[in-house]
């Protein structure tokens, strides 16, 4: 594998997905971004996608109905559902491939991801 | 039986009697008269056959005087016959008159004084002109034959006189035994009648008189049995009943109100309500108006202040919910006051536990949005420190130390606008409206976001009352959540805040209103919307939001009106809540009026 593992990150919450960001790309991904849902899948539909990190609660569509498509696209691509709500729909949780509470700290993230993604990192 | 028909029958028995006594008088007196007047006629016979044997008699002496002075020549002689033509004369004259009615002995008296005065004619001219012929045969025959006339003629007159007297004797006889027969017969018969009519009468009475004792029994009965069942219903009923007289005296009270007051019936009756009804404010500790003097004073139903608490005569109390009403007789005179209240102490305590279970229900209802508001910036600042830990570049150290401190400012926002919700000054604090809308919106808005709620917002500037911030919080919470539930995804709320100046029987202050575009209110459940417990929401809803709500605005001083917006862009319901700018609001009031329907 040349190439860093490639990471769809989707979050209405901007700082949160900058910062996000950049805890991956010091880990060794690449990282994508996208504030809402519409944006996301055209970056999902258009890139060769490892691993997505999906936020639940966004305006438009929310990370759910997002799963949902990109399970019928690329069934094969691992979805990391990452939410501030505890109590998730059971549906949701069955579409994703793992599941992470926000503000359960960076390191759980990257241990999430790596897991997700079955890659080890750079460093 | 009525007096009016007793006196009648009392009347008629005593005109019964009299008139019977009067005719049975007059019947008597008739009948006497009869026999007087029969006797009478029999007396008069005895006088006149008295006069005519007198007459007769005196006659007979003129004769024999006659005869005397006819043998003697002696004058002497004649001075009888002289001494009866004296008596004679007027004797014949009363004969005449009583005898006047009977025109038979009349003609016998006249043809008897014509034959005498004959004799007398004749007697005195043989006397003056021939004395001589005293002696003569023939003219003594003569005399003889004229006397003898006479006497024929007073023969007649006795004998038809005695006829007479013997019929008059049978009359009278007969005539005193009708009398006789009559008192013995009609004595009792007029009794027999009399009682006899005494009786139906009395009897009539008497019937009159059963039927009046029994009507009266029955109702006495009716009356008693009334009375017992409404005694019964009193004791039965779950609340305390005391009934008071005009006075203010306890007249009864009811077991439940027995249990309340500590007092018994036997004990209470009669004293002063004061006495028994012990009530104070619950807070103040200041006694009550006595129900009683307030009932008299407004003439009219009135119910406790709230929060009145009774003080058994054992020192116990409790929460009581009461009215009192006078109680009018037929004339609207008041005959007294009855009071009916109930211990609300156990209903106060559910209600106080309501509340709390509400405060709670709204917090769950903001939990998501709570945790996703406190969840983000912590996740942003845990990765903002990780990335600080091993930078090298310090430019860029800064700038995440700054992203870390604006997360952190947003969590602690939360936090606060959290706390607020249940931390509460125990008095009325100056408040911006404006403010405390922006931060309930606050909470509200990753919620209104998840739905794509359009929120319109037409605030002024600042808004100043007086108020619980936290309550008022809980209020605008639930209003703005209910709009949100009721518009659904892609829903429109509005919210307009605005002062309002003083009106007529309402002070300066502010409205706010929240439409949504909702499906409005039902028309069966208008009514109903205030009430604990109600709700439209299933599974999801406590049916205590509104209640609450209603309960913190009417403590509040101001009203909260529910109706159907007319608004275009806005068709569902229409929430419109008034709050004074000065607050009348201790911590704790609570109207009990929480009836409220649309406009």
């Amino acid at each position: 594998m040349n190439r860093p593992p490639t990471i769809l990150c989707i979050d209405d919450e901007e700082l949160g997905l900058l910062v996000r960001k950049a805890v991956l790309e010091r880990a060794g991904y690449h990282v994508l971004t996208a504030a809402e849902g519409k944006q996301g899948l055209e970056l999902f539909d258009n890139n060769s996608i490892d691993g997505v990190v999906l936020d639940y609660s966004m305006p438009g569509m929310n990370g759910m109905e997002i799963a949902r498509i990109m399970r019928n696209r690329k069934p094969h691509v691992p979805i990391l559902l990452h939410s501030a709500y505890v109590g998730l729909p059971p549906e949701a949780i069955a579409l994703a491939s793992h599941t992470l509470t926000k503000g359960s700290g960076p390191a759980d993230l990257l241990r999430s991801v790596e897991q997700l993604v079955g890659h080890g990192g750079k460093h | 039986m009525n007096p009016k028909q007793l006196s009648r029958y009392l009347r008629q028995i005593l005109l019964g009697s009299v008139l019977t006594m009067t005719v049975l008088a007059a019947c008597l007196v008739w009948q006497v008269t009869v026999a007087q007047t029969a006797r009478r006629w029999l007396s008069h016979s005895d006088r006149v056959t008295t006069s005519l044997d007198l007459l007769q008699k005196l006659i007979d002496d003129q004769e024999t005087s006659l005869r005397g002075y006819q043998l003697t020549g002696d004058p002497q002689m004649l001075d009888p016959f002289k001494a009866a033509n004296n008596r004679i004369e007027p004797l014949f004259g009363s004969l005449h008159q009583a005898i006047a009615d009977n025109p038979k002995q009349s003609a016998g008296l006249t043809l008897m004084q014509e034959r005498y005065e004959r004799w007398l004619a004749f007697a005195q001219k043989m006397l003056t002109e021939n004395p001589a012929g005293l002696r003569d045969p023939q003219l003594n025959e003569q005399g003889k034959i004229l006397m003898d006339q006479v006497r024929a003629a007073a023969f007649e007159l006795q004998s038809r006189e005695a006829a007479l007297r013997r019929q008059r004797y049978d009359d009278a006889q007969r005539e005193e035994r009708r009398t006789l027969r009559f008192i013995s017969l009609g004595g009792p018969l007029a009794g027999l009648l009399l009682g006899l009519f005494m009786v139906m009468r009395l009897r009539a009475v008497s019937r009159a008189y059963s039927r009046s004792a029994a009507e009266l029994e029955h109702r006495a009965q009716e009356l008693h049995t009334g009375r017992e069942w409404l005694q019964t219903t009193l004791e039965s009923i779950g609340d305390a009943v005391i009934a008071c007289d005009s006075e203010g005296n306890v007249d009864f009270l009811n077991a439940v109100a027995q249990k309340l007051t500590g007092w018994t019936a036997t004990e209470a009756k009669g004293k002063p309500l004061t006495t028994v009804f012990h009530i104070v404010n619950e807070e103040t500790r200041a006694v009550c108006e006595n129900p009683v003097d307030k009932v008299r004073r407004l003439n009219t139903v009135v119910g406790l202040a709230n929060h009145t608490v009774l003080i058994s005569k054992d020192g116990r109390e409790y929460v009581i919910d009461d009215s009192a009403s006078p109680i009018r007789g037929d004339d609207d005179r008041m005959l007294g006051v009855v009071l009916v209240f109930r211990d609300v102490t156990e209903l106060r305590r559910t209600e106080a536990a309501l509340l709390a279970n509400e405060k709670l229900a709204i917090a769950g209802r903001l939990a998501a949005s709570i945790a996703h508001e406190i969840h983000n910036p912590l996740d942003s600042i845990a990765n903002l420190l990780y990335l600080i830990k091993d930078e090298k570049n310090s430019a860029k150290s800064a700038e995440y130390l700054g992203f870390a401190q604006q997360e952190l400012d947003r969590v602690m926002q939360i936090s606060r606008t959290m706390l607020s919700l249940y931390r509460e000054p125990s008095s009325p604090a100056e408040l911006d409206l404006r403010e405390l809308l922006e931060s309930v919106l606050l909470l509200l808005d990753r919620r209104l976001a998840e739905q794509h709620i359009v929120l319109v917002r037409d605030f002024p500037e600042r808004v100043i009352i007086q108020g619980f911030p936290g309550e008022l919080r809980q209020v605008l919470t639930n209003v703005i959540v209910n709009a949100a539930e009721a518009s659904g995804a892609h829903g429109r709320i509005a919210i307009r805040l605005e002062s309002v100046p003083p009106e007529e029987f309402r002070g300066a202050g502010a409205v706010i209103e929240v439409r949504d575009s909702g499906a409005g209110i039902e028309e069966g459940a208008a009514a109903s919307l205030f009430q604990p417990f109600f709700t439209t929401k299933g599974e999801r809803g406590t049916g205590l939001g509104l209640w609450v709500s209603l309960g913190i605005v009417q403590k509040h001083g101001g009203t909260m009106r529910i109706m159907n917006s007319t608004a275009p862009d806005y068709p569902g319901a229409l929430v419109r809540i008034f709050l004074p700018t000065r607050t009348m609001a201790t911590s704790m009031r609570r109207n009990k009026a929480l009836k409220a329907g649309p406009e």
